[in-house]
């Protein structure tokens, strides 16, 4: 998480310097040389190269860092465990969107890594490959995948289903999260910024950002607009709870979709800005002061302010909040009637879900692997080092993370931290959110071909100046200039004559 | 082969067949076909019927307009004061002007968004403004150095006779040297005007989040709406065709006064 400016700039040069497009005549060098073409998003796999003083991750049971890229590393390990050669062509994208329009322009990877919307998508266009029965397989030790995803995003996978079809046979989890307010608690106070209304509210106007994508702003002003239900007792305490708040913060009928137009158009002029990535800067430099971000950027933008003696907090809704997933998976156009790249992708995953990848991966982008690895204890340990409070600490706290971490037959009591009370509102809520933050997560799902075209309307809608609204003086000015240049055209043709 | 002094286009020909031509026809193709590829018109028709898409297109014109304006505002007496001064180093002068274009806009943009948010305090409170600032800062140089061109070539004994015939130097301003500096003027304003329009990242960056022609296209194209995407951009193409032709009736006939064009 500790980015520092040079592992940035390296982090920059390898995204500038990747080829974007894997060429097609690549795919077989060597005989017995695999080529795997993986696609992820920018930077989000440790790019290596870490500072051995500062960065060193030592636990106990040994030390971490990232000396190379994980993708070299995954080409040696691959090499030493089976024997076979590969060689990983490393792409990047940038949104969803842009992953799938290359994808129909006939851009071919493996492997991807798209947010949960979007493989919900790519299955149900029947784009993706299936995860293999070997993969499952939880005897084989390299299988750390399977051995090592946390229960509760395990039950996620497996309980959510596309076209009859559970996720899990698709996709594997790689990082997850929720979103909330990152918020500056000198002005914001920890109960203004726990409400979807912190963005239509007045006293912070033209000071909170949210994202510029149709889907994120979409759920949060459904969580504003909706707020009272979704506080109600009766609502809270119905034995259908889980279910009913899914159905609510899914609903995209027509007049949902209007209502959530007429709020966003009413509360654009309150916020600061849509914004795709100026967000975390915004927040270090102090231009705004709430941030609708996702729980791995928000732990990035409290790293980076604590470095500028800054001090920034998280704060996720009361009404709801939006649990996501980016996972891998296989696609057809790459890897179908190729076990050998099959087995690869496979491969790819398990290594980086190998307990000691998974916290370098966390360590250098900031978000949360769907990595528990209980057995192992690394990454609980990971998280002691790395938020417990030290031995002559006052004012701690215990916090549980066993919903994240502990299987049906741990004792949940294990998985019990001691932290400084301050982390119940930083970092370590962002990256491991409360039992009650998961209770009242819900999914978004994909929105149908219909359900996106309304809403992307919606989208044009709240950002286009529509021409009704263009004043009379306006036409009357507009009027005035094409008759002056008109006549000046006319005058000179004239006098050329 | 024998060499012949066409042998030398060849390589911009290639190059224009490659990357102008060949993309222009696949914006054709799109622009009238549907998601399945059957002809149609319906992105045509879409286009002038929507209230947004023609709504984007005013602002668009709006912001370009006040941008170019505030352009010529700037330019046209600093390019006046530099052509007609006596000073030795003019090229070291007009070198300050096209500095600013040698590094990249969005650096540029980077740095003047931090001076407007400590001027105005809040930047999002001013958007239109700030997209014309930052719109302007990126432009100016593209104004100046046409409006300058036109007037360092004028010759001086013009306005000396209008002196000598009695008119005032204002008289002899507007009379004789700013109907001869229209082409500059004009080529400098096509040269501010079109691009204004679709620099949306200029807005983007300033935190403007009301779309202009660029980023309606850009949303369009990220929605997977290849064909109304490609009709607004033919739209679009077709609007600076007008244009063009349009100043070019303006320039033309002016033979005693020519190299209006940058540089």
């Amino acid at each position: 998480m500790k980015k520092h400016s040079m592992k940035a700039f390296a982090a920059l040069l390898s995204v500038l310097l990747l080829p974007n497009i894997a060429p097609a005549t690549s795919m077989v060098r060597a005989d017995n040389e695999v080529v795997l073409r993986v696609c992820n998003w920018e930077e989000y796999i440790d790019e290596g190269d870490w500072d051995e003083e500062e960065d060193l991750i030592d636990l106990e049971s040994g030390d971490i860092i990232g000396e190379n890229s994980m993708v070299e590393d995954f080409e040696e390990w691959y090499y030493e465990t089976t024997g076979t050669k590969v060689r990983v062509e490393y792409s990047t994208f940038g949104t969803n969107e842009d992953l799938y329009n290359m994808l129909t322009l006939g851009d071919v990877y493996d492997l991807v890594c798209p947010s949960e919307y979007m493989i919900m998508k790519l299955m149900a266009e029947d784009k993706l490959q299936p995860l293999s029965d070997e993969f499952f397989d939880e005897s084989n030790e390299y299988n750390y995948y399977i051995n090592g995803v946390s229960p509760y995003i395990r039950n996620i996978f497996e309980t959510h289903e596309i076209n009859g079809e559970k996720w899990s046979r698709y996709a594997a989890g790689y990082m997850w999260g929720v979103t909330g307010f990152v918020y500056n608690p000198d002005v914001v106070s920890r109960e203004e910024a726990s409400t979807w209304h912190l963005m239509d509210n007045e006293d912070f106007a033209h000071q909170v950002t949210v994202k510029d994508n149709v889907r994120d702003t979409y759920f949060a002003a459904v969580g504003a607009v909706k707020s009272d239900l979704l506080l109600s007792e009766s609502f809270r305490n119905d034995p259908n709870y889980a279910m009913n708040l899914q159905d609510e913060m899914n609903d995209t009928s027509p007049e949902m979709i209007q209502e959530i137009q007429d709020y966003l158009q009413s509360t654009k002029n309150n916020l600061y800005s849509f914004e795709t990535d100026s967000g975390k800067a915004d927040m270090i430099t102090g231009k705004v002061v709430a941030n609708l971000q996702w729980s791995g950027d928000a732990v990035y933008t409290l790293d980076q302010a604590d470095e500028d003696d800054f001090y920034l907090e998280f704060a996720v809704p009361n009404e709801v909040t939006n649990v996501y997933f980016d996972g891998w998976a296989m696609l057809k156009c790459g890897v179908e009637g190729n076990p050998e790249r099959q087995k690869a992708a496979e491969a790819f995953i398990n290594f980086v879900s190998r307990p000691d990848n998974a916290i370098r991966n966390m360590y250098y982008i900031g978000y949360t692997s769907v990595i528990s690895a209980s057995e192992d204890g690394r990454i609980f340990e990971y998280l002691d080092w790395n938020y417990g409070a030290e031995e002559d600490e006052e004012n701690t706290v215990d916090y549980s993370v066993a919903m994240f971490f502990a299987s049906e037959d741990d004792d949940p009591e294990d998985y019990v931290l001691t932290v400084p009370e301050e982390q119940l509102r930083r970092q370590l809520a962002a990256q491991y959110p409360s039992e009650d933050v998961l209770h009242r997560a819900s999914i978004m799902v994909y929105f149908n071909e219909e359900v996106s075209r309304s809403t992307n309307q919606m989208w044009i809608n709240i950002r286009c100046y529509n021409i009704k609204n263009v004043p009379i003086w306006g036409w009357a000015l507009a009027f005035f200039v094409i008759a002056f240049l008109i006549s000046y055209a006319i005058r000179k043709k004239k006098e050329s004559r | 082969m024998k060499f012949s002094r066409k042998v030398l286009g060849i390589p911009y020909a290639v190059f224009l067949l490659l990357f102008v031509v060949a993309p222009l026809l696949v914006l054709f193709y799109y622009a009238f076909t549907n998601g399945d590829g059957q002809f149609t018109i319906s992105n045509l028709t879409g286009f002038f019927t929507d209230p947004n898409a023609l709504g984007t297109l005013c602002y668009s014109f709006a912001l370009s307009f006040v941008t170019t304006l505030l352009c010529l505002f700037l330019a046209y007496p600093t390019a006046y004061f530099l052509a007609t001064s006596k000073i030795k180093a003019k090229s070291v002068v007009i070198m300050i002007f096209v500095m600013p274009m040698w590094i990249n806009f969005s650096l540029r943009i980077t740095a003047l968004k931090e001076i407007l948010d400590a001027i105005e305090g809040n930047l999002s409170a001013y958007p239109f403004l700030n997209s014309v600032l930052g719109m302007t800062y990126d432009f100016l140089p593209f104004m100046i150095l046409p409006i300058y061109n036109v007037i360092v070539k004028l010759p001086v004994s013009l306005t000396e006779a209008a002196r000598d015939l009695g008119a005032t130097p204002w008289r002899a301003f507007v009379h004789v040297t700013l109907p001869m500096s229209v082409p500059g003027i004009v080529s400098g304003v096509s040269m501010v005007f079109l691009p204004a329009m679709t620099n949306y990242v200029v807005l983007d960056m300033l935190y403007n989040s009301t779309y202009i022609m660029g980023s309606l296209i850009g949303s369009y194209f990220s929605n997977d709406n290849w064909n109304g995407g490609s009709m607004i951009a033919l739209i679009l193409l077709l609007i600076i065709c007008l244009f063009t032709l349009f100043s070019n009736t303006l320039e033309a006939d002016d033979s005693s006064v020519r190299g209006g064009a940058l540089l």
